[in-house]
């Protein structure tokens, strides 16, 4: 090897493999799979496992962070607890960015932001944290369900109603009854004749009777359903999430969407809907009542729905080609380099609305600090600024695709200051009413099971979700 | 914090509660009730009321009784015998035909938690699990748990764990959900419930009744479970599939964690579950609430250490939302860095270059650092933008890049020469203390490119007595150093007053022992400092330079669906660990004519730079066939490739499309080409020299087919 070195010629070889391998698109698969196939080896480590014991305490904390309720399912914890839940959130600067999960030394805080309102889990070992928060979004639902909103004040006025549903909701920490049906059944959510009645007769919201839906073979159903006119009516609503660049190129697009349905049928019905174009949903979830054979073999959706209002299945479209983007904007905002002052000019115009109108349009540009106040002239609608926020909103209503809508002028910044590095994005808001921006359509809705003739109604509407355009 | 006054209202209330005129009258009681509870959820301390509120419990007005039962169970453990007295009237509630009632006054009885009443609350207890409605049921059976937890060291009755055992069968599902927690809490010395294969199987049966929140329970507790045979294995997976990819995220990962546990023994269903999985995961990370979706993406970077190509057609769902809080986007960064590929990586560098100027400065940092890890392997793009960002003048993006470059330059050196040019005038715009060090650092090692280096730190040195932070100081002194060795004639005299401040002035002891080490160094002569001071920049046996190797799912597994991954110091640090897979007998079946070898070492940024400057002169583009070498780990191609001297210098991580892997070797005689499909192979020579390609792919492809071999 020595003397080889000597005869070494410098010839070097450097060289580049490159493989190609079967790209796997990965895409949600509904078949069923049937595991099987490799062989098993011996060594299986071993595991160990955390207790079963979920949440401890749970404290609604108001956006000035005041604890103005608390409710322990075992033993008390001193409110002393949030304070390093106050520390996090002073550190955070905006209530938003508290990271959802902190850890203490004795006890992990567990915490979600809904409506300005902190709900904050205790929690003393360690959980699955999806589960968690999964459950305080469903008590926060609740609340929204009972009481129109979720906010502080109506907490505080409804105080007994929340004790009561917590105290149902949870048991030892762990959860028990969240079905809203079966809630409402036990609890009566408030209204305002109710409470008048129970006021001057001294009733209460408690329903007197063991509910019907935990006895009956159907448990979101309860027997013996009655109604004078038989109805079915289902809402189908999508709203696109999209981000556009300042090109006009779509960065990213999906559509949320939902079927909420109000049913209002006597007896035991059972329902069939189908779709004109089911291949459409591939990321689909349903309410417990939905036969998931019936849609995995026909894509029909088969149920027996439960009474009154409910949710029946919520879907996601992402992929980009099938999101038609309904308006363009086109935009130019600009601040000048020694002047105090920028301009702004932005027209928006109609895209793909499959010939409906676009309704509701409303533009939300959150200005830069430097920004004092904007003078502007609106072609259609109304404009506000407001100088404290920084919110510059503008309420433009129909699009009339003949005259395009047009906001431009002038805006005064404050001297002295660095210009502003980063534009600000635009959200959009709108509403299209007959269609579902997907191309979603109900075909057909039968019903088996009961003799009467119901009534049935299908509405599509398309919003706008997250709808930003970058600039 | 209790309010002032409270005491006040604390009189009036038991006053309104001990008017005869108040109790006559029901609303009137209630409300007062009501009033009571009120001001003890703002914190007010009124346990003082505590025996007026238990005469309020005897009522027939259930709304009334649970008011009461909140402000008793809250309070009870500070007047145990007081307590006494609602037991009476809790224990004749029991009796009640109503089974809401009952169950109300069992749940209560249980929650008062007062190891003095538990002689009174068994009894009732024993009753409620034979109980013909199935609410009362529920509540009798964590009644059980509860009394275990007031009293952990008294053995509980074994008819009665034996009851809860057979209280699993019960038609009711909530009933066995909330047995199977009872029983967890209640052995949890003896390892929780007895998994045996009918309670599973029994269990597995029964999943789909349940709520979510009871499946998710089940999985848990299954996990336990070991399957006997490999027939039951599959048939439980099976079974279990729909689950996995169940719309309800907790379900989700719940299922995934059981089928991780129970496939430990078998990747490759581990690997086949991930895959399956990322759909509802990526759905989830597109869900309504910020919370779920930041959970979400923590665990999809679990998922990515063992697969790491998994999500990349998928990046522009981390694509960061104009509101969306900044711990989200901090994750999503992380997530984008991983999922880099050739395709992609225009897009998601223009995507990170908008968030680099966030109004959250911790956001534009950590969206700076992700460009700077993606520079690892696509140094001149992110280095154009890092450069573009220092023309903003900002002071805390100028200091993330600068700290951002500094970390680039010790990985992949050949990015040196950009980064000097890029360095000029940022130190008028550098406040903060880490970016200073960072620039320090980068003047010092690069010092001969950076013409003005001599003079930034002169400034520094006049300075350097109002100087606050020690760091710093530090930081100066060694990049002095090291810059006189290479331009001694214009900072000698600077040095000179460095070192006297640091030995003569300064009272921090570490600051002056360095400086006199250093001291003494010169004095031992120039070549020695040299030595010492110029030694490797940068770690040449850094085998991967390109992503980090792919882990065994079973690393993580462990910790999927815990808070661990939600944690800030989950995002661990890379590891250049390289597993050398065994490839005995590879050797003695190559018998190669070509001699290769690999001396002189080619260190990563010389084969970089002849690399480009060769592809310039004349690329051969050549395809072996061989495509099962794909399913084999980097790691056994390096160790492979290593038997037969050719040196792997870097590859791209496993899932990675296309893959590459960059080879160098020295030889001594010559070499062609060969057409196939399957690989792709660019061979860039000096001098060229047909012949010794030809053998050289020859003996790549007995390699790769020996490889592939093995594999089958």
């Amino acid at each position: 090897m020595n003397h080889s070195q000597g005869f070494l010629k410098d010839i070097q070889i450097s060289c580049l493999v490159v493989g190609w391998l079967l790209s796997n698109t990965a895409s949600i698969i509904l078949s069923f799979r049937v595991w099987g196939g490799q062989s098993m080896t011996d060594s299986a480590p071993s595991w160990f496992f955390y207790s079963a014991e979920m949440i401890h305490s749970l404290f609604l904390i108001n956006h000035l962070g005041d604890i103005f309720l608390e409710k322990h399912w075992k033993s008390v914890i001193s409110r002393s607890v949030c304070d390093y839940f106050f520390e996090a959130r002073e550190k955070a600067v905006d209530p938003e960015n508290v990271p959802p999960v902190l850890q203490t030394p004795h006890h992990y805080l567990i915490s979600i932001y809904r409506g300005k309102l902190f709900f904050l889990s205790v929690i003393q070992t360690e959980v699955p944290p999806l589960f968690v928060i999964e459950f305080l979004h469903r008590v926060a639902d609740t609340f929204q369900d009972y009481f129109g909103e979720c906010s502080e004040s109506v907490i505080s006025d409804n105080l007994v109603i929340v004790y009561e549903l917590l105290e149902e909701m949870l048991d030892n920490g762990f959860p028990l009854a969240t079905e809203s049906n079966v809630l409402k059944e036990m609890i009566r959510p408030p209204n305002i004749l109710r409470s008048v009645v129970n006021t001057l007769t001294g009733g209460s919201n408690v329903g007197e009777t063991l509910p019907q839906g935990q006895l009956s073979n159907i448990p979101w159903r309860r027997a013996g359903v009655k109604y004078a006119n038989n109805e079915a009516y289902f809402d189908v609503t999508e709203e696109i999430d999209a981000i556009v660049d300042k090109s006009g190129t779509t960065v990213s697009a999906e559509i949320q969407g939902v079927i909420e349905a109000c049913v209002k049928l006597s007896g035991m019905p059972d329902l069939t809907m189908s779709f004109m174009n089911p291949r459409l949903l591939d990321d689909v979830s349903f309410h417990p009542c939905v036969r998931f054979r019936r849609w995995e073999s026909e894509r029909v959706l088969s149920f027996i729905p439960p009474d009154g209002n409910f949710t029946l299945m919520t879907y996601h479209i992402s992929s980009q080609n099938l999101v038609a983007i309904p308006v363009y904007v086109k935009q130019s905002i600009n601040f000048f380099e020694a002047g105090s002052c920028g301009r702004l000019d932005i027209t928006i115009g109609p895209k793909q609305t499959m010939g409906k109108t676009v309704e509701d349009l409303k533009v939300t540009i959150h200005m830069p600090k430097a920004v004092l106040n904007a003078n502007l002239t609106a072609t259609q609608g109304n404009y506000t600024y407001d100088c404290t926020t920084k919110m510059l909103v503008w309420d433009i209503g129909k699009l009339n695709p003949q005259k395009l809508p047009n906001l431009r002028g002038s805006l005064s910044m404050q001297t002295g200051v660095p210009n502003p590095e980063e534009n600000p994005s635009l959200n959009i808001d709108l509403k299209i009413q007959q269609l579902a921006i997907s191309g979603l359509k109900v075909s057909r809705l039968d019903m088996y099971g009961e003799k009467y003739k119901p009534f049935k109604g299908v509405k599509y509407v398309t919003k706008a979700g997250k709808f930003q355009v970058r600039t | 914090m209790p309010y002032l006054g409270g005491e006040e209202t604390v009189r009036e209330l038991r006053r309104a509660l001990s008017n005869p005129n108040v109790q006559s009258d029901p609303l009137r009681y209630r409300n007062t009730i009501l009033k009571v509870i009120r001001t003890m959820s703002q914190g007010v301390d009124v346990s003082g009321l505590f025996s007026e509120m238990v005469k309020a419990c005897a009522t027939v007005d259930v709304v009334q009784k649970k008011l009461v039962y909140v402000f008793l169970c809250s309070y009870a453990t500070l007047n145990p015998e007081l307590s006494l007295l609602v037991i009476n009237s809790l224990r004749k509630d029991c009796q009640d035909p109503n089974p809401m009632v009952r169950s109300l006054a069992l749940r209560n009885m249980t929650n008062l938690r007062l190891p003095s009443l538990v002689e009174y609350v068994e009894q009732p207890l024993t009753a409620g699990l034979r109980d013909r409605a199935a609410c009362v049921r529920r509540v009798a059976v964590l009644g059980w748990a509860k009394l275990h937890n007031l009293q952990p060291s008294s053995e509980i009755d074994a008819v009665v764990v034996n009851e809860l055992y057979s209280l699993l069968r019960d038609p009711d599902p909530v009933v066995m959900v909330n047995c199977l927690r009872a029983l967890e809490e209640i052995l949890k010395e003896e390892g929780g419930v007895a998994i045996n294969k009918p309670i599973t199987h029994h269990l597995l049966n029964r999943l789909k009744e349940c709520d979510i929140w009871g499946q998710c329970e089940v999985l848990r507790v299954l996990q336990r479970y070991r399957p006997q045979s490999e027939d039951e294995l599959f048939d439980i997976l099976s079974l279990l599939d729909s689950f996995l990819v169940s719309p309800h995220p907790p379900v989700m990962a719940a299922t995934l964690s059981l089928f991780l546990s129970v496939s430990s023994s078998l990747p490759a269903v581990s690997l086949a579950a991930l895959e399956r999985v990322s759909g509802p995961l990526l759905a989830a990370c597109g869900s309504g609430s910020r919370e779920m979706r930041f959970a979400a993406v923590c665990h999809i970077q679990l998922l990515l250490r063992s697969v790491p190509g998994l999500l990349g057609v998928h990046y522009k769902r981390f694509f960061c939302g104009y509101a969306e809080p900044a711990y989200i986007k901090e994750r999503k960064m992380q997530v984008l860095v991983e999922l880099v590929n050739d395709e992609n990586v225009a897009m998601i560098l223009d995507e990170l270059k908008g968030y680099c100027t966030d109004v959250n400065t911790d956001t534009a940092q950590a969206a700076i650092s992700a460009i700077g890890r993606i520079g690892r392997s696509y140094s001149d793009r992110c280095l154009q933008i890092l450069t573009g960002l220092l023309g903003l003048k900002q002071d805390h993006i100028t200091s993330a890049v600068v700290q951002t470059m500094r970390d680039l330059v010790w990985v992949c050196p050949q990015c040196s020469d950009t980064v000097c040019l890029a360095l000029e005038g940022c130190e008028e715009t550098l406040q903060d203390i880490q970016g200073r060090q960072a620039l320090l650092w980068l003047l010092g090692v690069y010092g001969e490119r950076i013409s003005s280096a001599p003079y930034t730190l002169e400034v520094l040195i006049d300075g350097v007595r109002s100087e606050a932070s020690l760091g710093i100081k530090m930081e100066l002194l060694t990049a002095t150093m090291r810059l006189f060795l290479c331009r001694p004639a214009e900072t000698q005299d600077m040095l000179g007053r460095l070192l006297h401040y640091c030995i003569e002035e300064t009272t921090d002891m570490c600051m002056r022992d360095q400086a006199l080490l250093y001291y003494r160094l010169l004095h031992c002569g120039i070549e020695e400092t040299r030595k010492v001071l110029q030694g490797r920049r940068s770690d040449p046996s850094l085998g991967v330079l390109i992503g980090r190797p792919t882990k065994p799912v079973s690393q993580w597994a462990r910790c999927f669906n815990t808070l661990e991954p939600l944690s800030q110091g989950a995002v661990e640090a890379e590891s250049a660990s390289r597993g050398n897979s065994s490839t005995d007998g590879l050797a003695s079946s190559i018998t190669a004519p070509l001699s290769l070898s690999l001396s002189p070492a080619v260190s990563p940024e010389d084969f970089e730079h002849l690399w480009l400057q060769r592809q310039a002169l004349h690329t051969e583009r050549e395809c072996v066939r061989c495509p099962a070498v794909l399913h084999c780990s980097p790691q056994s191609l390096q160790a492979a490739m290593q038997l037969v001297n050719i040196q792997t210098l870097a590859f791209t991580p496993q899932h990675t499309l296309p893959w590459r892997v960059y080879l160098y070797t020295h030889t001594l005689s010559e070499d062609g080409q060969e057409e196939e499909e399957g690989i792709k192979v660019t061979l860039n020579q000096q001098p060229r020299d047909d012949d010794a390609l030809r053998q050289f792919l020859t003996v790549l492809t007995t390699v790769l087919n020996t490889l592939s071999s093995e594999k089958d």
